[in-house]
């Protein structure tokens, strides 16, 4: 099994967004292209790590991995960096309670830009993130119906 | 087939005041039995096909051949006749007053109003309301006061646009129907917050001078452009930080619900300010200092309103977590505005409008007290 931030992860996620296609389509079509960073936790521990992702209507159509060099080619609308305490955190509150804790969201952790934090180009590609959160919250939160996490 | 049958028909017309005389068409038609067909003729561009896409057939499957072609000025005969129709002698002008294209139009106003059509929500089927639970008082008390906050100004979004809409030249639909959805999202918007203050034992707060005023400045903006400036860029881009806040600070899962989906709407208003001031500027580089005028008055304002103590107290009850733990609501707060004012620049950047030097927000929540008045 895969482990997150792997491509393979998030493409197993898509696969349960494919499964769980009337949820999607109910919260209507998304069609944005970002990346998901995860990066070493404050002592140094683990490796800089990135995937990008493409949604399109209903699905994930592409997750590939990326070395942060690579990031500015792959013209995200905007990437999610955090460290990966943070991720592992969320991803195990969506493990055992099938979405993150209050505070823990994809938005509330960007919010005071600490945890998470949002880079873009662009305010208004940035923008997207808010546009189609409801959307990419729930898509982690498909992370519980994983054999593993993280 | 079945007859249908009209209560009362042979009382129809009896009373009639005024007499229709038959139409000379029509006249032929029932004596002839001969159907004109010359509109048969008169298409725009027959043949052409539009082709449904994976997400079925969208508003840019549609913009093909001449029908995608968007005029810089609309046409003068200021009708609802539609785009692309073919225009006969005669069509009654509605006296639209916004003709030029960079009056209105933005480029992603297509997108952003098939994104709209298809991510409306329900408040509700939506929400889980079941789940409200009773909150301490002084938390619910700050909630109830947000919403009401809310409650208060999400409609002027509607209120406002909705004046321009209907003098927009018909030739720019797309802005018009854009703006429609915005209209229903300002609706759920008042009605959700009207839900959440009353379905949990709460009730409404205390409404606002500060916000009125602001409000008033807004509904009589003199002109599109002047509004976009003043709602779209400015007070859409603060709210949608409050409603991401609001996400954030949400003591429940049912208020953490609503704030998200409300974010996601925001978003979408937002974005057409941002592109619509951004197409103005490339057409008309002079209307920047009309910009810079509403945005002096308007960041004023939003000082104005953040001098009550109703607008700002309720968010750092909420933000620390109750009113013990207010000193540290209000530090949160700090950090937020910091990025409410490098948001709100950003989109400024993206229109093309370089706000920096004459803006009047501080970028220290300290300084907000040293602000010019």
């Amino acid at each position: 099994m895969a482990n997150f931030p792997a491509p393979e992860w998030f493409l197993a996620l898509g696969r349960l967004m494919a499964a769980n296609g009337e949820l999607f389509r109910r919260l209507g079509y998304v069609e944005t292209r970002f990346v998901v960073r995860v990066m070493p936790a404050e002592d140094g521990a683990g490796i800089d790590e990135a995937a990008g992702l493409v949604m399109e209507g209903h699905e994930l159509t592409r997750a590939v991995r990326l070395a942060p060099a690579q990031i500015e080619d792959f013209d995200p609308d905007f990437i999610i960096c955090g460290r990966r305490p943070v991720w592992d955190r969320m991803l195990e509150q969506i493990a055992r309670d099938g979405r993150p804790e209050l505070r823990q969201t994809l938005s509330s952790l960007v919010l005071l830009g600490e945890d998470l934090w949002l880079e873009s180009i662009d305010q208004l590609r940035e923008d997207k993130f808010y546009r189609f959160n409801q959307s990419l919250q729930e898509y982690f939160n498909l992370a519980s119906q994983m054999p593993s996490s993280a | 087939m079945p007859t249908v049958t009209i209560k009362d028909e042979e009382r129809i017309g009896t009373d009639a005041r005024v007499k229709i005389q038959l139409s000379e068409y029509l006249t032929k038609l029932y004596q002839t039995g001969t159907p004109d067909l010359s509109w048969m003729n008169e298409t725009g561009e027959w043949g052409m096909r539009a082709k449904p896409g994976p997400l079925g057939l969208r508003m840019k499957d549609i913009e093909i051949g001449s029908y995608g072609v968007v005029p810089d000025r609309g046409g003068e005969h200021r009708s609802m006749a539609p785009r692309g129709a073919v225009l006969p002698e005669g069509l009654p002008s509605l006296d639209f007053t916004v003709n030029d294209k960079y009056e209105c139009w933005a480029d992603n106003v297509s997108e952003l109003y098939e994104e709209a059509v298809a991510r409306q929500w329900s408040s509700a089927r939506d929400i889980p309301w079941s789940e409200l639970k009773p909150l301490p008082d002084d938390l619910e008390r700050a909630m109830c006061q947000l919403c009401t906050f809310l409650t208060e100004v999400e409609f002027i979004a509607a209120d406002a646009p909705t004046r321009w809409m209907s003098r927009i030249n018909h030739d720019f639909f797309e802005v018009k129907m854009f703006l429609a959805t915005q209209a229903m999202d300002e609706a759920r918007h008042m009605d959700v917050f009207r839900k959440r203050a009353l379905a949990n034992g709460g009730g409404l707060g205390r409404a606002s001078v500060g916000n009125e005023r602001g409000l008033r400045k807004i509904f009589n903006a003199p002109s599109l452009t002047a509004q976009t400036a003043r709602l779209h860029l400015l007070g859409e881009g603060f709210v949608l930080t409050v409603f991401r806040q609001g996400e954030f600070i949400a003591p429940s899962r049912v208020d953490q619900e609503i704030f998200r989906r409300c974010m996601q709407d925001e978003s979408r208003h937002v974005g057409y300010g941002s592109m619509h001031l951004r197409a103005q500027l490339k057409a008309r580089p002079e209307i920047a200092e009309e910009v810079h005028t509403e945005l002096d008055d308007a960041e004023r304002i939003l000082l104005d309103i953040f001098s009550e103590p109703e607008s700002v107290e309720p968010m750092a009850i909420l933000m620390g977590g109750g009113v013990k733990n207010f000193d540290k609501g209000m530090e949160m707060q700090s950090n937020l505005w910091r990025r409410i004012v490098a948001e709100y620049l950003q989109r400024c950047d993206s229109a093309g409008l370089d706000r920096r030097p004459r803006c009047l927000l501080p970028t220290d929540f300290a300084k907000l007290v040293a602000a010019p008045a």
